[in-house]
């Protein structure tokens, strides 16, 4: 049959239109079938939240739960989930073990997907406060939460006076310094400085031959914030006020901050690679290999400063209370622990998990083995612990001074920022007050979006 | 225009052809169209999963905002730049090998196997890699330049925001000019001898023969070359996140906006502007493609 030109262009374009047509509809179909950005199933709160999370005290042997963890512990692989498993029945189907820098984008990606297939995940201050508000952590009733725990490491799985998890292991920054460099400086080994003054000092007596005297690690966001608030704070400053409006160019931050600059510019003792390490695990292993004299570090840097490995050992380690600047001495909190995900199956399970984590069974190895500062009060106190972890004794005078870490939903973006200002005031493209109040100023909305 | 009447065997083959395109079809739809549909559609919402109570339909908002945030301009800026010297840079470098790769030597065949070699490393490894070699404390670059004696102290190459774009700058070319190259020796391959041994005739040199014959005929080639590399570069994203420790630093340096968009999305948790920021790159993948087709597409002569 033939058609006339102008019905032959009639069909065809009725034939297009409804294959167009046809796809549309799958599309829109196709979409409709998708969590819409809207809806309560999207933010999490309908997926799972529920009333905080209690102990049933039913038996729940034969339950699978499956972890995701940063690699800071071996132990949990190493005997404890096969110990775990044992005490409780529940198998543990899955203990991964991720780089601590890229689990904040698998964590959030799987929140936001609403993954099942994860109980229990590894988390800090920042990200109980993150993801806690996103309301993608179940939060914990008082009955969860083990007596014998030592309350202040509560703080790392908590935001807005809501426990969000329980924490696998307590962490404050000391000061470790090479007892050899000291002593070839014609320094006292044995005799941590005190002051600022005593450390810058020291800090310039120990940079010889192309090493410096002290070392850090400034080369990322996160980073940055922690070397500029423990400055800070060792300045006898706040990050926030009472009614959470920011500090960061108040003149603890700006003297905080200039001294970090001198210690780069002015006194030449701190060696120009921090401005390129990104984590502390590059800056332990600097310290271990004897390349500088002084870090303020994470507990693990004694273990791994008393390696077989190490050019350091116990007996040319020291340890002690870091300096300070307008107090005796500050700290920063990086204690970590378990929390459990809004959308598991297994929240009984998983509790389970968090609870054996926290106790003493765990902690005596995460202190023996890994050289982690334990959270059960009962191995705290236990003089065995002190012996096997001389840092022990600088964490517990450490905690009767100020020790913070103002973890909060905002935390990657106050990072960024801070960063940017950091690295212009550590370049000398800007004085530290400048560029902490350009940083002021663009925190100042950030938090007022949060806080409302 | 007539149309023939379809046998009844024709429109089974018709209807076998349509079923057996369809997995594909859905695929593609699946992997492609779906998403891209439901970025769309994140964008129009305020949707920080941060501040789960605020999430609302905004329509055009985050457009709105993208127009006066200063952040995406400074990231906007620096990929510019990064683009320039990489997609100019890159195209320039690959024609230029390209061209000596051309002249018959010994051990030609070996070098344009060679010339594959950093194409075929992956990213990560490629990011890793330059990240040791300009390490601050043992790099390879400081060692050699102090061995030279032109260096008193080490440069710290990733502590300083124009220094580490340039190592990114020259990671990226170094990654992505032999996959060029390779594409221009093809071309120049098919470039017919005789129009050289004509223009040799004509008295022509090297230098001529270059600009008069290669180039005009590799004008097919050269849009192609700027439009996958300028692809490339507005969406760089591997070697920056390793280079920097997943940061865009230091500084913000080397935040360009797809890594602007990337932060956005999962460091802030900011679906809906970050998929809006998603959107908007696209656009401009789209707008550069379609510049270059413009400058260098073929012009359809005039039917006198």
């Amino acid at each position: 049959m033939a058609l006339s030109p102008r019905s032959a262009t009639r069909r065809g374009v009725a034939t297009r239109r409804r294959v167009l047509g046809a796809g549309a509809t799958a599309g829109a179909l196709g979409l409709s079938a998708c969590v819409m950005p809207g809806s309560e199933r999207a933010s999490g709160r309908g997926a799972g939240a529920s009333a905080p999370l209690a102990p049933d005290g039913s038996d729940h042997a034969g339950t699978e739960i499956s972890i995701l963890d940063d690699n800071t512990n071996l132990v949990f692989k190493q005997g404890l989930i096969e110990q775990f498993e044992a005490e409780t029945g529940i198998v543990v189907k899955n203990y991964e073990m991720a780089n601590f820098n890229d689990l904040h984008d698998r964590f959030a990606t799987a929140f936001a997907a609403q993954d099942a297939s994860i109980d229990v995940v590894m988390t800090w201050a920042g990200w109980s406060a993150e993801f806690g508000q996103a309301g993608w952590l179940q939060e914990l009733a008082p009955d969860a939460i083990p007596e014998d725990l030592i309350r202040p490491a509560l703080d790392a799985v908590s935001w807005d006076d809501t426990v969000f998890g329980l924490p696998k292991f307590a962490s404050v920054q000391t000061m470790f310094w090479n007892q050899e460099h000291f002593a070839e400086a014609g320094l006292d080994p044995e005799t941590v400085p005190e002051t600022w003054d005593e450390f810058v000092a020291a800090a310039k007596a120990t940079t010889v031959d192309g090493r410096y005297g002290y070392c850090c690690d400034i080369g990322n966001p996160a980073g940055a914030y922690q070397n500029f608030l423990r400055s800070l704070l060792l300045a006898g400053g706040e990050l926030y006020d009472a009614d959470w409006i920011p500090q960061l160019d108040s003149e603890a931050g700006i003297e905080g901050l200039t001294k970090m600059v001198e210690l780069l510019h002015v006194h030449k003792a701190m060696d120009p690679t921090s401005l390129q390490i990104t984590n502390a695990s590059d800056l332990i292993e600097i310290f271990a290999q004897g390349r500088t004299s002084t870090v303020f570090n994470w507990p693990f840097q004694w273990a791994s400063a008393v390696a077989e490995d190490a050019a350091t050992s116990a007996g040319t380690t020291g340890n002690g209370l870091i300096p300070g600047i307008a107090v005796r001495t500050s700290s920063i909190d990086g204690s970590e622990g378990y929390a459990i995900s809004t959308f598991s199956q297994h929240k009984q399970a998983a509790l389970k998990w968090l609870q054996f984590a926290a106790s003493a069974t765990a902690q005596k190895e995460i202190v023996e083995q890994e050289g982690w500062l334990p959270v059960s009060r009962t191995i705290l106190e236990d003089p065995a612990t002190l012996e096997t972890l001389p840092v022990v004794e600088t964490y517990q005078e450490a905690t009767q001074h100020p020790v913070e870490r103002y973890g909060t939903p905002w935390s990657n973006e106050l990072d960024q920022l801070l960063s940017v200002q950091i690295f212009r005031a550590m370049n000398q493209e800007a004085e530290p007050a400048q560029a902490l109040q350009a940083a002021q100023q663009e925190l100042l909305p950030i938090v007022e979006k949060y806080m409302g | 225009m007539t149309r023939r009447t379809l046998t009844a065997a024709e429109r089974g083959d018709r209807r076998f052809a349509v079923l057996a395109a369809s997995p594909a079809v859905l695929t593609i739809g699946a992997l492609f169209l779906y998403p891209l549909g439901y970025a769309v559609l994140l964008s129009l919402y305020r949707l920080n999963d941060k501040m789960p109570g605020a999430t609302a339909f905004i329509g055009l908002e985050n457009y709105v905002q993208l127009a006066t945030d200063a952040n995406f301009h400074q990231a906007l800026g620096r990929t510019f730049v990064f683009c320039l010297v990489t997609v100019f840079g890159g195209v320039a470098l690959a024609v230029g090998i390209a061209a000596l790769l051309q002249n018959p030597f010994r051990g030609r065949n070996l070098a344009r196997v060679l010339l594959l070699v950093p194409w075929a490393v992956p990213p990560v490894v490629n990011g890793i890699m330059w990240k040791l070699i300009f390490d601050g404390s043992y790099g390879a670059v400081n060692a050699v330049l102090e061995g030279l004696g032109l260096l008193d102290a080490p440069i710290q190459w990733l502590a300083d925001p124009q220094l580490t774009m340039g190592v990114l700058m020259l990671s990226e070319v170094w990654k992505l000019t032999p996959f060029l190259a390779l594409m221009t020796i093809a071309s120049m391959q098919a470039i017919p001898s005789n129009i050289y041994r004509a223009a040799s005739i004509d008295g022509a040199g090297g230098w001529d023969r270059f600009w008069k014959v290669t180039l005009p005929n590799l004008r097919g080639t050269l849009m192609f070359l700027l439009i996958v590399q300028s692809m490339w570069s507005i969406k760089v994203f591997d070697t920056i996140y390793v280079l920097t420790g997943g940061s865009g630093g230091p500084a913000e340096a080397t935040t360009t906006i797809n890594f602007l968009a990337y932060l956005t999305t999962f460091s802030y948790l900011d679906r809906g502007y970050g998929a809006a920021l998603s959107i908007t790159i696209m656009a401009i993948v789209i707008a550069v493609t379609g510049f270059w087709i413009l400058v260098l597409g073929r012009r359809k002569e005039k039917a006198s």
